[in-house]
């Protein structure tokens, strides 16, 4: 084959389409990566409410007080906190050890709300305000640390592969 | 990559720990809070039993006086700020000396409560705690006895229940500076755990993971600038494996180039192999 003759050459495939594609990936895992962060900031105007006692929302009727029942005793529900913010600490910290995709941030905002309401309807919100609001940035901001960390390293492979793209293309 | 290699594994540790050290500390101080409120209600309600049986036999003979007294003298103790019998319209009837800045809308809620209360309800006592202005009221029912109501002189009919209320306010002070040296102490505790905590793990991760990798990565510097390996700084067997492998390629590397150079011809073209000859 003479090397010289460019005619008789396979022409290389039109590398765009994929470029675009892992351009498309990289934003896609960016905002991905700030989701942790997200429901951070909504953990925190949840506990903006609970700090003023959800005086802003209006009062339940007496008919679904009488449905809903007694609040628990609160000390039934310190324990019920401390047992969840120590398994969930440890379930974070070993997605993290694992290297798993993050998940159940949006359960922890679940729970975490859950919380502040049991405290609210057994009338000790006051009093244990701090603990649930310790734990809960405890919480999720390992999971947001660990949401950031993962998708950040998709996105570093992603860009790799867009350097190597470029220099095809070059 | 070796400030992320550190901050990934020290930022979880540190945010881990702070937060549940954090957590703790104030969940375990709202237990010790409760507890020992409970408590400071249940001597105040004590004392308050007390002074009702005390009164008792001066009621009995329905001696004003006598029960003016024993308020009085209960109300001089500069910790009562608040004492006041009623009686069962709600009337205060005897009080005691009350100190400035006393709440006493609390007493008259008390008191209310009992009014608007069923049979059941009327016996319990009524407690409540201030921590803000440092105050614990207890007001309990007078209740009607066998001897009451058979007493000669003075006498209250069977169906009457309750004879009066006594209510009683006492200082906290002692309760909160109980609680501001238990925070106290917690912080305290707190930050020696939270720095202990913290320094332990990034002086053992230092010692076993960092400073090795340190020395690794000054090593595959001084590698890639053409140092060979008997000229590398010696390094410790802390990453095991890892440490040798690196040592052998770069042996490898210098024995490849030294063969490279003993195969160069003198005219400084490289043999190719072919028999000349």
């Amino acid at each position: 084959m003479d090397p010289t003759n460019h005619e008789t050459e396979a022409p290389l495939p039109d590398i765009n389409p994929l470029r675009m594609q892992v351009q498309a990936k990289i934003k896609k895992l960016e905002l991905l990566s700030s989701t942790g962060l997200w429901i951070l900031a909504l953990f925190t105007a949840l506990s903006m409410g609970a700090l003023r006692d959800f005086d802003f929302l209006p009062p339940l009727s007496e008919s679904i007080r009488v449905a809903l029942g007694a609040g628990p005793p609160i000390k039934y529900i310190n324990g019920a906190l401390l047992i969840y913010g120590f398994s969930a600490i440890i379930l974070i910290l070993t997605q993290m050890a694992s290297d798993k995709k993050p998940s159940g941030a949006l359960g922890h905002f679940g729970y975490l709300g859950a919380f502040y309401l049991f405290y609210h309807f057994s009338e000790g919100l006051r009093e244990n305000f701090w603990a649930v609001f310790s734990v809960g940035l405890t919480i999720l901001g390992l999971q947001s640390y660990h949401v950031w960390n993962y998708y950040h390293e998709k996105i570093q492979e992603q860009a790799e592969i867009l350097l190597e793209l470029d220099k095809l293309l070059d | 990559m070796f400030d992320n290699l550190i901050a990934r594994a020290i930022v979880p540790v540190t945010i881990a720990v702070t937060g549940f050290v954090i957590f703790v500390c104030i969940l375990l101080y709202s237990f010790v809070k409760s507890d020992m409120t409970a408590e400071a209600l249940r001597n105040v309600n004590n004392c308050a039993d007390t002074v009702v049986k005390s009164t008792r036999s001066a009621m009995m003979e329905d001696d004003q006086r006598a029960i003016q007294d024993i308020v009085s003298n209960i109300g001089t103790r500069p910790s009562v700020e608040l004492i006041r019998i009623y009686d069962q319209e709600g009337q205060v009837q005897y009080a005691g000396e009350e100190k400035q800045g006393v709440q006493s809308e609390t007493v008259e809620t008390h008191i209310a409560n009992f009014l608007q209360a069923d049979f059941a309800t009327k016996k319990q006592d009524q407690r409540d705690i201030d921590h803000s202005s440092g105050n614990i009221t207890v007001s309990l029912p007078i209740l009607n006895e066998p001897k009451c109501s058979t007493a000669a002189c003075h006498f209250h009919a069977d169906d009457e229940p309750v004879l009066g209320y006594f209510s009683i306010a006492v200082t906290s002070g002692a309760l909160e500076k109980t609680l501001a040296v238990l925070r106290y102490r917690m912080m305290i505790f707190s930050v020696m755990v939270l720095f202990l905590t913290i320094g332990g793990v990034t002086a053992l991760l230092r010692m076993n993971l960092f400073l090795p990798i340190l020395r690794l990565t000054y090593n595959a510097e001084q590698a890639a600038q053409g140092v060979t390996e008997p000229d590398l700084p010696k390094s410790d067997h802390k990453l095991g494996k890892l440490n040798k492998d690196f040592r052998l390629l770069v042996k490898q590397r210098d024995q490849a180039l030294e063969d490279l150079k003993a195969l160069e011809v003198p005219d400084g073209n490289v043999d190719d192999g072919s028999d000349k000859s």
